[in-house]
């Protein structure tokens, strides 16, 4: 019964193998990443940090780090349900966060979320002759 | 009453015909008919389990032997005899047996019963055996793992756990239910888990050792190559290879057993972020979809849902099984295809964004994946250590699987069938 193969290995062999090989491919890669490619653009989700820090923004940095989407979400809610439009809008975020591949896409495709801001808002690069790099 | 009977007991298969004074332990008789009713009672010693069973070694061939002593109630001999976790439960005995004696279902029970007598301490093994239970074993951690969360930062503040995010993006997992948290809370359990589960199946290899030494085993083979050719058959699974009737599990377990250990080796990934060399400063938590890691773990989830599922479906419907199974089978079962499904809601409720939904699934994946890990001692899941430990007592005292069944062995021959 035993000498039945699969995939030129024979049959014991192949339940073990296959599985601890689908198993191991991710140290695999890890470690052709880390040791032997050297030329790897590990783009790391950090945050690109504005040239004036909370300078005038809407809420306190740590608020904004962790909540921002609950921020613009409520926001989002006032103005679209409500009607009501305060002094909180996207265009001023622009103001010391030009890039929308920097601030915001980055860290969401770290983690495979992609912002659905931007299926309505225009966001373009605000800096002039600053190519606005975008993922769709 | 254990010890009386264990002193009374005379060596098995006396020789010269001497006497022999069964002393049976009735309260055990009636644990075992309480689980899988009184049928082990109807064997009649024909030995045909014991012939058919494709995994029983030659010599002293397992299980026509524990129906007997099961029927006698001698407890400790069934307890200590390495032979009834030598069987997988194929069911090729229970199918062939002439009586319907199912001695699959004995030893099966017996192996509940041996887990339920070596766990330490003696009531969560009971408590974890029992569905009155249940609700008292699942509030356990959602209390503590409750508290926990609702303290995170006093905690952290007092032993100086929360690192500095830096220029780091903190996550949303990662702010409501932090890993250094998680780390810390399932570290603590996980020890206490390692110290109960350790102790018992240390007792249960002394005392297995003890009888196979009785009986006039002889040690053929050291411990080291007999773990490695254990973990050989159990990784290749050649055992569940000779099922006959429970030929699905061929298929189930692998599933289940691979997708586990896919879904362990992310997790170790995860919990070495901080010192894994090969994670460094791009430890990103929760992975990207398309992470080698994500991938692995979504794929070894997929594995534990497949491999469970077929073993509901025999379990329900299908004929390898002569019951469904009671509350020791099922509570393992589902507690693992719920550590894997709630672990699926939690990650498509990331996806979606739904807040706080998705803290609150992954609140409940995390209880069920206490529930699986912390209980492990007196659960089912059990059986990785103390199989394990049979298995390889069995190896090192030469006991081997058998010759496979007549018939395979005569046209292996060439002989013509009779």
């Amino acid at each position: 019964m035993s000498s039945r193969r699969i995939l030129g290995v024979g049959r014991n062999a192949a339940v073990a193998v296959i599985p601890l090989l689908i198993i191991l491919a991710p140290l695999g890669h890890a470690i052709y990443v880390e040791v032997l490619a050297d030329d790897v653009d590990d783009a790391q989700a950090f945050l690109e940090l504005p040239a004036e820090p909370n300078d005038g923004c809407v809420r306190e940095t740590t608020y904004m780090r962790f909540h921002h989407w609950e921020l613009l979400r409520e926001v989002r809610d006032e103005v679209v349900r409500g009607g009501v439009r305060k002094e909180i809008s996207l265009t001023r975020c622009r103001e010391c966060h030009p890039s929308r591949e920097k601030f915001c896409n980055r860290c969401h495709q770290a983690v495979s979320l992609e912002p659905d801001c931007f299926g309505c808002h225009y966001y373009p690069a605000a800096a002039a002759g600053q190519r606005e790099v975008t993922s769709r | 009453m254990e010890t009386t009977a264990k002193t009374s007991l005379p060596k098995p298969d006396t020789p010269g015909g001497a006497p022999l004074l069964v002393n049976p332990d009735l309260a055990f008789i009636h644990t075992l008919s309480r689980r899988i009713g009184e049928n082990y009672k109807k064997c009649m010693q024909c030995g045909t389990c014991s012939a058919t069973c494709a995994l029983s070694p030659e010599s002293a061939p397992f299980p026509r032997k524990e129906v007997i002593w099961a029927a006698w109630g001698w407890k400790d001999r069934l307890l200590e005899d390495p032979d009834v976790w030598l069987c997988y439960q194929c069911n090729d005995c229970s199918t062939r047996c002439p009586r319907s004696a199912h001695p699959g279902d004995l030893l099966a029970a017996v192996r509940q019963e041996s887990i339920a007598h070596y766990a330490r301490p003696r009531f969560l093994a009971r408590w974890v055996n029992d569905p009155r239970y249940s609700a008292l074993l699942l509030a356990v951690p959602a209390v503590l793992l409750g508290l926990a969360v609702r303290l995170r930062e006093s905690i952290g503040g007092a032993l100086g756990l929360v690192a500095d995010a830096g220029d780091r993006i903190v996550y949303s997992y990662s702010s409501t239910l932090p890993h250094w948290l998680l780390n810390g809370f399932f570290f603590l359990f996980a020890i206490l888990v390692l110290v109960a589960v350790v102790t018992g199946v240390v007792g249960f290899w002394r005392d297995m050792k003890a009888a196979e030494l009785a009986r006039g085993g002889v040690q053929v083979r050291a411990l080291w190559p007999s773990l490695r050719t254990t973990l050989k058959n159990v990784l290749a699974h050649e055992n569940f290879g000779e099922c006959t009737t429970a030929r699905i599990r061929y298929v189930s377990h692998p599933f289940t057993f691979f997708g586990f250990l896919a879904l362990t080796v992310v997790t170790v990934w995860v919990i070495t972020g901080g010192i894994n060399p090969l994670v460094k400063g791009d430890f990103i938590y929760p992975f990207s979809f398309w992470s080698p890691w994500k991938i692995l773990a979504n794929l070894g989830g997929l594995a534990v849902v497949t491999g469970c599922v077929l073993t509901i479906r025999e379990r329900l419907f299908g004929t390898a099984y002569n019951t469904a199974g009671n509350y020791y089978d099922w509570s393992f079962l589902v507690t693992l295809i719920l550590v894997a499904l709630t672990g699926f809601v939690t990650e498509l409720l990331h996806y979606f964004r739904l807040e706080p939904h998705r803290h609150v699934a992954y609140f409940i994946h995390l209880v069920w994946v206490f529930a699986l890990i912390v209980y492990m001692p007196y659960s089912k899941f059990a059986h990785i250590l103390y199989r394990t430990c049979a298995l390889v007592l069995a190896e090192s005292f030469g006991r081997k699987r058998g010759v496979p069944p007549v018939e395979t062995s005569r046209q292996q021959r060439g002989e013509e069938q009779p």
